[in-house]
């Protein structure tokens, strides 16, 4: 349990991050003129998509995880006993991948800034431009369309948890992990549609340090899972115990 | 309703060719290149509330809601999460994923399946049909078996090759509509609007309605929309898109203002001084359009080989379904031939050419150099060896005042004589006596009774004493006395290749004699030198073809540093000359003024033409550079070569990619969903690979020659950056 509380906890520091771009999205759905529960159901929309974005990219990344381990495992399928080990050691290549890319990741939310640049160039200034025309549209569909592709924004906070929804290896961790980590973004999203203003640039910054910090210890853990292999065993009971 | 194929696609301004459609946005007729482009202008275009204008994007994200819980959900079931205990909940996810697919296939599909019939209505098929078999297959195909107790569902793979394709096709249409921003300036002079000062009131009209005379006021920020001068106001200007040297210009009450230029920071009032549909802009931009509209033969070939790709590959995945079908189950062969419909879309080789194109003729449009045709671009790639014409090209053009040897006289008094006499005359000495003149301070004497003497000079009166100007011959006819020391020194200035004119009076009403000689030379331009050395690095032959006699050639090309030249040719001998180079080095390019060798420049592969005067619509050349535009010709070969790169690996690319992946997908070894995506990451990586040659460096001015020159050059990138930047801002407060 205490790594999907960790998820969560780096999903509502991360927010925090969000909100600075996310968050104009939320603002600017703004409130239905039909009355309060038409502008809660706008956002929850808004927010089902947004969910349903990372869900997919966990779950996706979790079979993607699998079908490497699953495809190295029978490459090097000289017996049946070697069959378990390989399958440990495609398990091992991905988690420390996954766990160097969240510790880059984490780096860069403390101001090493070069990873950002590289997303933040062609694709979502492309979708920035789709994003905005929908904000105002009226209807259900377009709330929901707007979470979705709000979803694929390029944002390292993401990617970070793709990568270890990646190292779970299996579809439904995968899927659970990115699910968590969406839920923990919920309320400061929610918060920022209701409230209607943006936090104050130090409570942005300090939500930065905190999710930098959550995902450093995430890929610390992470990369430790592939690189002690001893350890391994033990701290995945420790991971499932906790 | 059929789009004429020759018109530009309305979002990414790339020809619209036989695969447009027509499509009405905001209550305006527009033409579109492709599914993807119609979205992403409509996106771009709508005005938020603007009914039609993002319900393509609210389609793609309901879909991609759709397909992606569809996609969870089929996920799960593969890894086995619902097998053992949860194997009763079968039937109903089923059913859940029915519910999900029935309305993304058709909120996706639909755009694809109407594209296909209007297609297939003209007798044609295209890639979307191929799209529309394989998903449409995968459907159909999973709601029967849902009938059948253990039967495998493929609703992911309908949906979600439909949504790739989408976001595919949206993306490349928002990477074309990128590459076409450098052109949209160009291409603006037909449709923009100038403010019309009337008395009090301002009318927005269009340029082509302004007539000379008329009154337009233009605010900073603004482009200007005719040529004319200013009435009222001062500010700089930037004239980019007409001399293609991005600098700021000081203009004030009176300056005269270009069509085209950007006005930077004062409100001006300019009368128009001419038509709005005759400035040089208007034909830039008429020049550019027509060149966008041809298509080279790269992309010919590319073409007609698209339009025999379809039925190819419908007989292939026909073939490959029968042959699994006898090895394998059915759903197993029908996926295998679903992976081959969808892999072989081959969208990527389409756009091969076209963007490139697009991209290399915008940015040398916004640099003034003008190119007619794709084709020509493609061929100065190629070309191995550039001729080049001398006078006006390598040289001023104008000749100058080089030397004067006198015999017993003062040279101001030689020269103030003369340049009353020349003050006569529209030779092309003329100018250059008077401007020697006015650069020592002479003051012309007033000459009478001025006779011009047909090709020997010209004789006339001052002081009431009988002065002539001219040839040797023209001394002789007058009887004139001739120093020994004056024609000698006459001698040694033409064996040099100088044009040399001998001066003489009488005095006191007795024969007079001749007291001067003059020398006079084209100069050589100051940046040739530097452009010749450039063309060199780049691995070109260099070659001077000259109509003036062996001297004058031979020293110009000394001085610039060309080895090879002829001198001497009349226009038939330039294009025999050409001939021959040509059977010897392949495909070469002939520069000259565009004025006095037409022929010349029209027989060479790539006929370019410098500062050209005449009116653009009659110009020959197939690339046309701004006025004193010789240093950007390394500049403009280096980008027609990049451009031919990006082309040759664009297609490379596609064509080995899609063998590759078909090969992979006839055999069973690739997966439909995974074959969607591999065919939209190539039409994407080909649009991005396309992008790169916005990166390139722009022109830079021999930094050699002119510090001024390369204070702008410096300057260039960081106007570009401060335009970036001034585009991220606007996201983020529009965001």
């Amino acid at each position: 349990m205490t790594y999907y509380a960790l998820l969560f906890l780096a999903g509502f520091a991360g927010s925090f991050h969000c909100i600075g771009m996310c968050g104009g999205f939320a603002c600017a759905l703004g409130a239905d003129p039909r009355g309060a529960g038409a502008t809660l159901v706008r956002h929850a929309l808004y927010n089902t998509g947004r969910l349903t974005t990372y869900c997919f990219l966990g779950g996706l990344a979790g079979g993607l995880g699998q079908a490497i381990c699953t495809s190295l495992g029978l490459r090097s399928d000289q017996g049946t006993s070697f069959l378990s080990a390989s399958l440990d050691a495609g398990q091992r290549a991905l988690a420390v991948m996954a766990g160097l890319l969240m510790i880059i990741m984490a780096l860069s939310f403390f101001g090493l800034r070069g990873w950002h640049r590289v997303t933040s160039s062609f694709g979502s200034s492309t979708l920035v431009i789709s994003l905005r025309s929908l904000l105002r549209r009226p209807g259900l569909a377009a709330p929901l369309a707007l979470g979705v592709l709000n979803g694929f924004l390029p944002c390292p906070l993401v990617y970070a948890m793709v990568a270890q929804a990646a190292s779970t290896v299996d579809v439904l961790s995968g899927c659970l992990t990115m699910a968590v980590f969406g839920l923990g973004t919920f309320p400061a999203m929610l918060a920022m549609g209701g409230l209607g203003r943006l936090l104050a640039p130090g409570w942005r910054r300090h939500g930065v340090r905190l999710a930098g910090a959550f995902i450093l210890v995430m890929g610390v853990i992470t990369l430790s899972r592939g690189v002690v292999p001893m350890a391994s065993h033990g701290l995945h009971h420790l991971w499932h115990l906790a | 309703m059929t789009p004429c194929p020759d018109t530009l696609c309305r979002h990414c301004l790339l020809p619209v060719g036989r695969r447009g459609f027509a499509r009405t946005v905001n209550g305006e007729g527009c033409q579109f290149c492709c599914y993807g482009c119609c979205i992403a202008h409509q996106v771009k275009s709508g005005s938020g509330d603007a009914s039609e204008a993002a319900w393509f994007l609210v389609r793609l994200g309901v879909g991609s809601f759709l397909s992606m819980n569809i996609m969870l959900f089929s996920l799960l079931v593969y890894s086995g999460a619902f097998s053992g205990a949860d194997r009763r909940v079968l039937p109903t996810i089923q059913l859940l994923l029915w519910g999900l697919a029935t309305p993304a296939v058709l909120i996706l599909g639909e755009p694809f399946l109407r594209e296909t019939w209007l297609q297939a209505r003209q007798g044609r098929l295209t890639s979307s049909a191929l799209i529309v078999l394989g998903s449409l297959a995968a459907y159909a195909y999973s709601t029967l078996a849902m009938f059948q107790p253990g039967g495998h569902l493929y609703f992911d793979t309908a949906s979600m090759v439909l949504m790739l394709f989408t976001l595919g096709r949206y993306l490349e249409a928002a990477g074309r509509a990128r590459a076409s921003r450098d052109l949209a300036p160009l291409l603006a002079a037909e449709s923009e609007l100038a403010t019309v000062v009337e008395g009090a009131q301002e009318h927005r009209r269009p340029v082509r309605e302004v007539h000379a005379g008329m009154l337009i006021r233009v605010r900073p920020g603004e482009r200007i929309p005719v040529d004319g001068l200013i009435v009222e106001g001062s500010s700089h200007t930037d004239e980019a898109v007409i001399t293609g040297e991005s600098r700021q210009i000081a203009k004030a009450v009176g300056a005269a203002v270009l069509a085209g230029s950007i006005n930077l920071d004062g409100p001006l009032l300019i009368r128009s001084s001419g038509a709005g549909g005759e400035s040089r802009w208007a034909q830039i931009c008429r020049s550019v359009r027509d060149a966008l509209r041809q298509s080279s033969r790269t992309q010919r070939i590319a073409d007609r080989l698209v339009g025999a790709f379809v039925p190819i590959v419908l007989a292939l995945a026909a073939m490959t379904l029968v042959y699994w079908m006898q090895r394998l189950p059915l759903d197993q062969a029908m996926l295998t031939a679903l992976s081959v419909l969808v892999v072989a879309c081959p969208c990527a080789v389409g756009l091969a050419a076209p963007m490139a194109h697009s991209l290399g003729i915008g940015q040398l449009a916004r640099h003034g150099c003008l190119v007619r045709s794709p084709g020509a671009l493609e061929a100065l790639a190629c070309t191995r060896l550039i001729a080049f014409d001398k006078t006006g090209t390598l040289t001023l053009g104008r000749p100058k005042l080089v030397d004067l040897a006198s015999d017993g006289v003062g040279e101001a008094e030689v020269l103030a004589r003369l340049a009353g006499l020349e003050r006569h005359s529209e030779h092309g000495l003329a100018h250059a006596i008077a401007m020697a003149a006015i650069a020592r301070g002479v003051k012309p004497i007033v000459a009478g009774n001025v006779r011009i003497v047909p090709g020997r000079g010209l004789r006339g009166v001052v002081h009431g004493e009988s002065v002539a100007a001219g040839s040797a011959a023209l001394m002789c006819e007058l009887g004139w006395r001739l120093p020994r020391a004056l024609s000698e020194r006459a001698e040694e200035m033409a064996s040099t290749g100088h044009s040399v004119v001998f001066v003489g009076w009488s005095e006191n009403a007795r024969a007079g004699r001749a007291r001067a000689v003059l020398s006079f030379d084209d100069t050589p331009l100051p940046e040739a030198g530097a452009t010749i050395d450039a063309l060199r690095c780049l691995g070109l032959r260099v070659t001077l073809l000259s109509g003036d006699h062996a001297g004058a050639a031979a020293r110009v090309a000394a001085t610039v540093g060309v080895d090879e030249w002829q001198a001497g040719l009349l226009p038939e001998a330039k294009r025999a000359a050409l001939d021959q180079y040509r059977a010897r080095h392949g495909a070469i390019a002939m520069v000259g003024d565009g004025l006095n060798d037409g022929p010349g420049l029209a027989s060479a592969d790539v006929g370019i033409a410098v500062g050209t005067a005449t009116d653009l619509a009659r110009e020959t050349a197939d690339l046309v550079l701004p006025v004193d535009g010789l240093w950007l010709l390394p500049w403009v070969v280096c980008r027609a070569r990049a451009v031919r790169s990006t082309i040759l690996a664009n297609l490379a690319w596609a064509f080995g990619y899609n063998l590759i992946a078909l090969t992979c997908a006839v055999f069973g070894l690739l997966q439909p969903i995974l074959a969607a995506a591999v065919m939209a990451g190539s039409s994407l990586l080909v649009v991005l690979n396309s992008l790169r040659l916005e990166r390139l460096p722009g022109p830079s001015y021999p930094s050699t020659l002119q510090s001024t020159g390369a204070a702008q050059a410096a300057s260039e990138p960081q106007l570009r950056e401060q335009g970036q930047r001034r585009e991220l801002a606007l996201i983020k407060a529009e965001s």
